[in-house]
C-alpha cells in the first residue's frame, strides 16, 4: 500500500512500491488519460507533472511518487480551459490524440517554468515526445499561442 | 434510388421516443426509422438509427469508417450535415461498430466497413449526399403535412423548415416533437443535391468533433476498456514466426502475486492476471522452450535486399506486368538505356497505441463481446465469428477510436482480436490483451524491402522513348490476404500500386513485379506501394533530367504534358517555392507524385550540418479535388509529409534469423519535433470529385529530399533509409 497525492487528492494504491506510476494511475486509479507508448522513457505518452516538473511516469516508481505532488491530465484543469488545452483546440493540433496527454502536459510544464519560451526552447523541451501522426507543426505553433495569450 | 417512407399508421415509435430518426436502407435511401417496438434491435440492443434529431434540436450522425486521427469523424457527418441543411453547431457524431445490415459499409471497399487508402470521403461522398438530401426531404414532408401546405413550398436553413407564404417556421428538433406526425406515404424521386456555391458546411474548417475531448486525455482507446472481472494478459511469443512452445515451468510465473492463469498456446504462452503489471511480472518469470525448427531461423533483412537486388536485375527472373502501354519492348534491348536502381528497406508502422484487444466470450463459448481498434469492423467480425466457429450475429463489437493504425490496423492487426477471444474462452472471463511495445517492434508486419530498376531508352534530347520500372519485392498480399490472392494473374496492388505512372507519357511503358519469397511478416504502411515506388521514378527522372542537361521542372513538364492537373499542381509548387532559388548553402529538390486520384508535387529546401541532413522547409501544391474539411486535410498531408520524413533520416527494421533485431523506440525511433521543416500546402482546385488525403504527403516526400541531396552534394540518394541519413 503506497500513499500518493494526485490531483490534490490523497489517495491509497494497493500496489507494491516498485509499480511504476504509469500503471498504479491507469489501472488502479483509473486515470487512463496517461498513455502507455514505450515504457522506456522514450516518446512521453504518460507525461505527468512531478511537483511541476514534466516526469515520465513509466520510469518513476509509486515508491519514488509518494510524497510529491502528481499532476495527470484529468488534473491539469477542472474544466479543460487550461491555456495550453485552449491553445491545442484553437490550432487543432490533435490527429489520432493518443500522445496528446504527454504533449499537453509538457507544454504545460515548459510554459509554467518559461513562460515565454524561444522556438528553439520550445523545440529542444518537446523533443522528449514523439507524435506518430506529425502534429508537430501544430504543436509548436499552439505553444507559442499559448505563451503569447498567457 | 428510391425514397422510402412508412405508412403513417406505423408512425406510433415517435410519441414514444420523442426523437425522429433516420435509418441508411441497403439501397443508399434514407428512411424513417420504424417504431423502435417494431424494430428488430441489433444484438447489442440498439436501433440502428443513421441519424437521430431530437426535441432539444440536436443531432447525432453515424458514420462509417474509422476515426484513427485522420477526422473522419467530422468530414463524413459534414457531408450528411450539409445535404440536410443542417446546424453544424447541433451536430454530434458517433462511429458505426457494426453494421449488419450492410448501409454503412464503404461503396469503394465493397461496401464493408474499412477505413484504409485514403478512401473514406472519397467512397462515400455521393452516397452521403444523396441519401442527407432524401432525409432532408422527409423533414419538408412531415412539415408540409403538418402545415397543410405543398412540400414544394416548404424550404430549409439552418436546421428549420419554413414555409414563406404563411410565415410557418419550425427547427427540426420541433418536428421531431410533433405529437402526432404525418409521415409521407409513396416514393419520392431521388432528391435534388445542393449546388457547391450554396454549401455551408462542406468546404469550411468547422472545429473537428473530436478535438476538444483529445485535450483532456477523455478519449478511450481499447487499451483503456475496463470490463467488471476483467483479467489483464500478456503473451511471450514465439522469438521466430511458426514456433510453438513447451513449457518448461510456470512454478514461478505462478508465484508472482497477481497471476491467475498461464496458458499455452500455438505460437505463445499467456500469462493472466489481476493487473498488467504482474501479467508482464508473470511472463518474465516463464521457462519456455521454442520448437527452433521454423524455416524463418534463416531468415536475414541483409540476405533478402541482396536477393532482391538480384531479382530486380536478372531479366531471366519470372515476373507479372502490373501495367503495358505502347508496345515497343525491343526499346530496351538498344544501346542507349539508362538504368537506376534504388532500394527501400523494411519499415515498422510505430503506432503510438500498442496493439491490443479486449474480448468477453460468452459462456456457451459461440459468442463475444470485443473492443478494439480496428480498420475494418466488418473484417473483424468476421474474423472473431471464424475464431469462434460461430456466426457474426453472435459477435458483439464496439469499434474504438485507434491511436494510429497507418496500415497496421487493418486485416493486418487480426492476431491479437484472436488471441484476446482464445484466452477468454479459456478462462471463462474478459481478457484485456496489450503487447508491449517491444512486442510491437518485435513482431512488426513490416512493409517489404523492394529494390527497384528503372531502365529508360532515350532519345537524342535525352527523352525517354520507353521506360521500365521494374520492382522486385515479396507480396504483401499474398501474405496478409492469402484467402483473396489470385495465384494465377498474381496482381498485388499494395506492392505495386503507383508505378502506373500514369501522367506520365514515357512512349512504352511497362511496370513489373518480381515476386520473391518473404522472410518476414509483411503489411502496408502509409503510402502504400507509391511511397516507395514514386521515389524510385522521381529519382530517376531527376537523374534523367540532369543527364539530359535539362532543369527538372521543364523536363517534367514535358514529360507531363498530357494531364493538365498535374500541371498544374507542379507549376504551383514550383512558384510557391520559388524553386531554384534556395538560400546559400543549400539547395531544393522536386518531386512528382500521386496517390490515386490526388496529384500532387513537393519541394524539399536542404542543407547539411556537418553530418546531418537537415530539412528546412517543404512545400506542396495538392490536387484532392473537392476538400470536405480544409484543415483536417491539411494536417494529414502534414502527417504524411512528416512519415516520409521520417522513413529518409532512420527508418529502418532488421531481422536476423528470423527475429527483429529493434526493440522500442530507442532502436527505431520515428522522428521527433527538433527534425521538422516548416511545411506549406497549398490547394490547387480542379473541382473533381474528392479523393483522399491520409497518404498523398508520403510519397512525394522522400523523392524530394533526395534530388535535394543530390543537387546539394553530387551525390545520389538511392535508399531508403538515406545511408548518411541522420
Ligand atoms: S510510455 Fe513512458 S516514455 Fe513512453
Ligand atoms: S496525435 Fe497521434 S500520435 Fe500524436
Amino acid at each position: 500500500m503506497v500513499t500518493l497525492n494526485v490531483n490534490g487528492r490523497t489517495v491509497d494504491v494497493n500496489a507494491a512500491p516498485d509499480t511504476p506510476l504509469l500503471w498504479a494511475l491507469r489501472d488502479e486509479l483509473k486515470l487512463k488519460g496517461t498513455r502507455y507508448g514505450c515504457g522506456a522513457g522514450m516518446c512521453g505518452a504518460c507525461t505527468v507533472h512531478i511537483d511541476g516538473q514534466a516526469t515520465f511516469s513509466c520510469q518513476m516508481t509509486i515508491g519514488d511518487a509518494a510524497g510529491a505532488e502528481i499532476t495527470t491530465i484529468e488534473g491539469l484543469s477542472e474544466t479543460g480551459d487550461h491555456r495550453v488545452q485552449q491553445a491545442w483546440i484553437a490550432e487543432q493540433v490533435p490527429q489520432c490524440g493518443y500522445c496528446q496527454s504527454g504533449q499537453i502536459m509538457r507544454a504545460a510544464a515548459l510554459l509554467a517554468n518559461n513562460p515565454r519560451p524561444s522556438r528553439q526552447e520550445i523545440v529542444d523541451e518537446m523533443s522528449a515526445n514523439l507524435c506518430r501522426c506529425g502534429t508537430y507543426p501544430r504543436i509548436i505553433r499552439a505553444i507559442e499561442r499559448a505563451a503569447q495569450e498567457g | 434510388m428510391k425514397v422510402h417512407t412508412r405508412h403513417p399508421t406505423r408512425r406510433g415509435f415517435l410519441k414514444g421516443s420523442g426523437a425522429l430518426s433516420f435509418a441508411l436502407l441497403a439501397t443508399g435511401s434514407a428512411a424513417v426509422l420504424p417504431s423502435a417496438t417494431e424494430a428488430q434491435p441489433l444484438p447489442d440492443g440498439r436501433v440502428t438509427a443513421w441519424v437521430t434529431i431530437t426535441p432539444d434540436n440536436r443531432m447525432t450522425i453515424m458514420f462509417g469508417s474509422a476515426e484513427m486521427g485522420q477526422g473522419v469523424s467530422t468530414s463524413l457527418p459534414m457531408i450528411v450535415a450539409e445535404e440536410l441543411d443542417a446546424d453544424w453547431s447541433t451536430v454530434a457524431s458517433e462511429q458505426v461498430s457494426t453494421d449488419p445490415e450492410g448501409v454503412y459499409g464503404n461503396p469503394m471497399a465493397g461496401g464493408i466497413l474499412f477505413a484504409a487508402g485514403s478512401s473514406s470521403v472519397e467512397g462515400y461522398f455521393t452516397y452521403l449526399r444523396q441519401a442527407g438530401a432524401q432525409a432532408r426531404q422527409i423533414l419538408i414532408r412531415i412539415a408540409g403535412a403538418h402545415w397543410g401546405v405543398p412540400p414544394e413550398e416548404v424550404t430549409t436553413r439552418q436546421s428549420t423548415v419554413l414555409h414563406e407564404p404563411t410565415g410557418a417556421v419550425m427547427t427540426y428538433g420541433e418536428v421531431a416533437a410533433l405529437p402526432d406526425p404525418v409521415w409521407p406515404s409513396g416514393e419520392m424521386p431521388q432528391a435534388e443535391l445542393k449546388l457547391r456555391a450554396d454549401w455551408s458546411i462542406m468546404g469550411t474548417d468547422v472545429e473537428r468533433l473530436d478535438i476538444p475531448g483529445k485535450t483532456t486525455g477523455a478519449p478511450v482507446y481499447s487499451i483503456d476498456v475496463e470490463v467488471p472481472d476483467m483479467l489483464h494478459g500478456a503473451l511471450l511469443l514465439s522469438p521466430v514466426e511458426g514456433e510453438t512452445p513447451t513449457l518448461n515451468s510456470d512454478t514461478d510465473a505462478r508465484a508472482v502475486d497477481g497471476v491467475v492463469d498461464v496458458i499455452v498456446m500455438d505460437h505463445a504462452v499467456a500469462v493472466l492476471a489481476r493487473s498488467y503489471t504482474a501479467a508482464l511480472a508473470g511472463r518474465d518469470a516463464l521457462d519456455v522452450r521454442w520448437t527452433e525448427t521454423s524455416p524463418f531461423r534463416k531468415a536475414n533483412s541483409a540476405d533478402e535486399l541482396a536477393a532482391l537486388a538480384a531479382a530486380a536485375d536478372d531479366m531471366s527472373a519470372d515476373a507479372v506486368v502490373w501495367e503495358s502501354r505502347g508496345g515497343d519492348q525491343a526499346a530496351f534491348s538498344s544501346a542507349d538505356v539508362v538504368t537506376g536502381t534504388y532500394t527501400t528497406e523494411h519499415v515498422y508502422h510505430a503506432q503510438m497505441e500498442p496493439l491490443n484487444a479486449v474480448a468477453s466470450v460468452d459462456a456457451d463459448g459461440m459468442g463475444a463481446e470485443i473492443w478494439l481498434g480496428t480498420q475494418s469492423q466488418t473484417a473483424s467480425i468476421m474474423i472473431a465469428a471464424a475464431v469462434l466457429g460461430t456466426t457474426p450475429d453472435r459477435i458483439r463489437f464496439h469499434a474504438m477510436q485507434m491511436g494510429g493504425a497507418f496500415g497496421r490496423r487493418t486485416v493486418f492487426a487480426r492476431e491479437q482480436m484472436r488471441d484476446a477471444l482464445l484466452l477468454s474462452k479459456a478462462a471463462g472471463r474478459p481478457v484485456k490483451l496489450v503487447w508491449t511495445r517491444e512486442d510491437d517492434v518485435k513482431n512488426g508486419w513490416l512493409r517489404p524491402a523492394t529494390v527497384q530498376r528503372l531502365d529508360a531508352a532515350l532519345d537524342a534530347e535525352g527523352y525517354p522513348t520507353a521506360l521500365r520500372h521494374r520492382i522486385a519485392s515479396p507480396s504483401i498480399f499474398q501474405f496478409a490476404m492469402p484467402d483473396r490472392w489470385n495465384p494465377e494473374t498474381r496482381r498485388d496492388l499494395l506492392v505495386m500500386e503507383g508505378a502506373e505512372s500514369s501522367d506520365y507519357d514515357f512512349g512504352t511503358f511497362q511496370a513489373e513485379h518480381v515476386l520473391v519469397p518473404r522472410r518476414s511478416r509483411l503489411s502496408a504502411w502509409r503510402g502504400i506501394g507509391w511511397a516507395p515506388n514514386c521515389f524510385a521514378r522521381e529519382c530517376f527522372m531527376d537523374e534523367l533530367a540532369e543527364r539530359a542537361g535539362i532543369d527538372p521542372v521543364s523536363y517534367r513538364r514535358r514529360l507531363l504534358a498530357g494531364s493538365p492537373r498535374a500541371l498544374a499542381v507542379l507549376d504551383a509548387a514550383v512558384a510557391m517555392s520559388d524553386f531554384g532559388n534556395p538560400p546559400e548553402g543549400r539547395a531544393h529538390g522536386i518531386a512528382f507524385a500521386g496517390y490515386k486520384k490526388t496529384l500532387a508535387t513537393g519541394v524539399a529546401e536542404v542543407s547539411y550540418e556537418g553530418e546531418r541532413l537537415r530539412v528546412h522547409r517543404f512545400w506542396t501544391a495538392i490536387d484532392p479535388g473537392i476538400v470536405i474539411h480544409p484543415q483536417a486535410y491539411r494536417a494529414q498531408v502534414e502527417g504524411g509529409i512528416l512519415f516520409g520524413l521520417s522513413s529518409v533520416l532512420r527508418e529502418r527494421s532488421t531481422f536476423t534469423k528470423g527475429q527483429i533485431d529493434q526493440s522500442n523506440f530507442y532502436d527505431y525511433e520515428p522522428i521527433r519535433i527538433s527534425d521538422i521543416p516548416e511545411i506549406e500546402v497549398r490547394f490547387v482546385e480542379s473541382g473533381e470529385a474528392p479523393s483522399g488525403g491520409g497518404e498523398i504527403g508520403v510519397p512525394m516526400t522522400a523523392p524530394a529530399i533526395s534530388n535535394a541531396v543530390r543537387r546539394l552534394t553530387g551525390e545520389s540518394q538511392r535508399r531508403l533509409p538515406f545511408v548518411t541519413g541522420s
